[in-house]
């Protein structure tokens, strides 16, 4: 076990610099260059060649690489080029506004789908089951940021400012700054209509997943060896056939915490939150190099380390599968 | 969904015997009838009603988009300063903007860069990945170690990320040129979609006998490839492909939210979502009409998807 979690830590290097490089060149071919809005409106091409200058830019793009590279592994992640900031502060700083986010908007579509998926596999075909699988094909076909929309109209506006419609409050003692709100009620306020509107659509797809897997596997034999023994519903539902029907399933949330660290950029950007997403694409848009790598590299990082989780948790749901 | 005909309970092996056999006069008699599997297929997808919904969706949005110019009372475009924000009305049938434009109308011009980049964006991945998926999974060895790598390489990537850095690459701009820039990118970020379920398909067939008949022949690698592989294929690429413009109709949506799509004037649904969100609060119902028009036509898709998918290959479920 301990071997192959060092095996998929050392796999995972290759793809973290594959992802960060490809970033890093995508992004050197971009039209305009940092520089430009750095000098605004005092814009002299002097200044402009002395500033590139100042930041390496000049340099060729796969040596500015290995620059970045060799700073990173120094634990300096680099430093804005627009506001100087350090770029690993203002991903820590956002980081817990994110992951709050996504993890809450997982245990939304963890809640809607096993209790869709299971009424919908044991009572197949009967006006439950055909509910459950019309909302979740409705759910599979709205975009977050149109449910979002929706959360907005019902309980921001028409409940009269029910829920705040932007912003963010901390929850206490996770405050990052000097100055910054920090309540419970206010932290949950805040992220409820997010986390929905993140959820929804994953609650849908994992309820037509694990529906259909839950369908193969309460036909298989030991169910109805198990049924047969005598043993109530209850614990066959729960513990035989759930827990092996939920092997595909966790495969799939773990492939799907690329799309939900996309779908913060949306919805961070509708519900105007402090996350890693409205960070990425505001640095994206305004060619912030160093905080365009910063935001690659913990979003690639993310993606590969929740995967090897994921792997990890099928010697739990399948004492069968042992990695030597 | 199709109901499974696998015996449902244990039971003694007789009376599994007994199903398989009732199974095989089925096929048996389905044989006689001499349907092709493609008849077989259309018998299917017309009994579905969802399917038949979808397919209902879809075809009267493209029947919109086709006809947009004669269906849209006004111009999307040209804006009018003494009517902003009107209500819904007998001039206005869904009112007007922040600009007085008719919403009706660019809702309707808005269906074409929806389903022109959903459906293009799809092909283009198609007619990449396919070919890539093919040659990876007929050739295997150092060849489909390095297709396949890229694959995973593009596929590491959340799409969402990737896509907006290929739109800031390729800087979104309106128009023609501005739709294609946005199918390109979305274009680029499925294609390994397609490179991997092609080339498991082709592993697949390529050990089957015929294959092997085809090569003792004397039948050249590109043909076996295009005329005795490909085909064998066709179902699943089919589907993933129908789905697969529902998704794409998403990305752009959201691309266009994020104001990294076609850009203005250019009418997208996406677009006029993200710019009536700021006046939200006194006219909901700007957002609301660009949101619903997205959310049918991907439902369309998705429902004459899944039809296509229980129709085609009722054992992908």
């Amino acid at each position: 076990m301990r071997t192959y979690i060092l095996r998929r830590l050392i796999q995972i290097v290759p793809t973290v610099l594959g992802i960060t490089f490809i970033v890093f060149l995508m992004m050197r071919s971009v039209p305009g260059d940092p520089v430009v809005s750095l000098l605004g409106d005092a814009y002299t091409e002097e200044d402009a060649i002395k500033a590139r200058a100042e930041y390496g830019l000049t340099k060729p793009i796969v040596v500015q690489y290995f620059i970045w590279l060799g700073k990173l592994l120094r634990g300096d992640w680099g430093a804005s080029i627009l506001s100087g900031r350090p770029v690993l502060q203002d991903v820590l700083i956002r980081l817990p506004v994110t992951l709050e986010l996504i993890v809450l908007s997982m245990g939304v579509a963890l809640v809607i789908a096993i209790p869709a998926a299971i009424i919908g596999a044991l009572r197949q075909n009967t006006w439950a089951d055909y509910t459950a699988t019309s909302i979740a094909m409705v759910g599979v076909s709205i975009p977050e940021f149109f449910i979002g929309v929706l959360l907005l109209l019902v309980f921001s506006i028409g409940l009269g400012g029910f829920l705040p419609s932007s912003g963010w409050i901390y929850l206490p003692g996770t405050c990052p700054t000097m100055v910054c709100g920090s309540s419970i009620w206010g932290n949950v306020t805040h992220v409820m209509m997010p986390a929905f509107a993140l959820g929804v659509g994953r609650a849908a797809l994992l309820t037509r997943l694990l529906r259909a897997s839950m369908l193969e596997v309460i036909r298989t034999e030991y169910v109805t060896t198990a049924r047969a023994k005598g043993l109530a519903e209850r614990p066959v539902v729960f513990k035989h056939a759930l827990k092996t029907a939920l092997l595909p399933t966790v495969t799939v949330m773990g492939l799907q915490v690329g799309f939900l660290i996309g779908g913060a950029i949306v919805v961070e950007t509708l519900f105007a939150m402090p996350g890693l997403g409205t960070f990425g694409i505001d640095a994206i848009i305004s060619r912030d190099y160093q905080q365009v790598q910063g935001f690659a590299l913990i979003t690639a990082l993310a993606f590969v380390v929740i995967n090897l989780l994921v792997d990890l948790t099928y010697t739990f749901l399948d004492p069968r599968i042992r990695y030597g | 969904m199709t109901t499974e005909r696998r015996p449902i309970s244990g039971g003694s092996v007789g009376e599994a015997d007994l199903r398989s056999a009732r199974d095989t006069t089925w096929t048996g008699a389905r044989a006689k009838r001499s349907e092709t599997p493609l008849a077989q297929a259309i018998h299917r997808l017309r009994k579905s009603t969802t399917a038949l919904i979808g397919a209902g969706i879809v075809v009267a949005l493209v029947l919109v988009a086709i006809f947009a110019d004669a269906l849209a009372p006004q111009s999307p475009t040209t804006s009018d300063q003494m009517q902003t924000f009107q209500r819904p009305s007998r001039d206005h049938v869904l009112g007007t903007d922040q600009l007085g434009r008719d919403m009706l109308s660019r809702i309707i011009h808005g269906s074409r860069i929806s389903l022109a980049v959903g459906v293009s964006s799809v092909l283009l991945a198609l007619f990449v990945g396919v070919p890539f998926g093919m040659i990876a999974g007929f050739y295997g060895g150092r060849t489909d170690t390095v297709i396949m790598r890229i694959m995973d390489l593009i596929l590491a990537f959340p799409i969402y990320l990737l896509a907006i850095i290929l739109m800031v690459m390729f800087t979104p701009t309106a128009g023609l040129i501005g739709t294609m820039k946005v199918t390109g990118a979305i274009a680029i970020v499925r294609i390994p979609i397609y490179a991997r379920l092609v080339r498991g398909s082709v592993l697949s067939i390529k050990e089957k006998e015929f294959i092997e008949a085809c090569r003792a022949l004397g039948v050249r690698d590109w043909s076996i490839l295009f005329r005795h592989v490909l085909p064998n294929c066709l179902a699943p690429i089919i589907v993933t492909t129908t789905l697969g413009i529902a998704t794409s109709i998403i990305v752009e949506a959201t691309l266009s939210f994020l104001g990294l799509g076609t850009q203005p004037p250019t009418p997208s649904w996406g677009w006029d979502l993200k710019a009536n969100i700021a006046f939200i609060q006194a006219n909901a119902w700007l957002s609301l009409f660009p949101g619903l028009a997205i959310f049918v036509t991907v439902l369309g898709f998705n429902l004459f998807g899944d039809g296509l998918r229980d129709a085609l290959d009722p054992r992908l479920k």
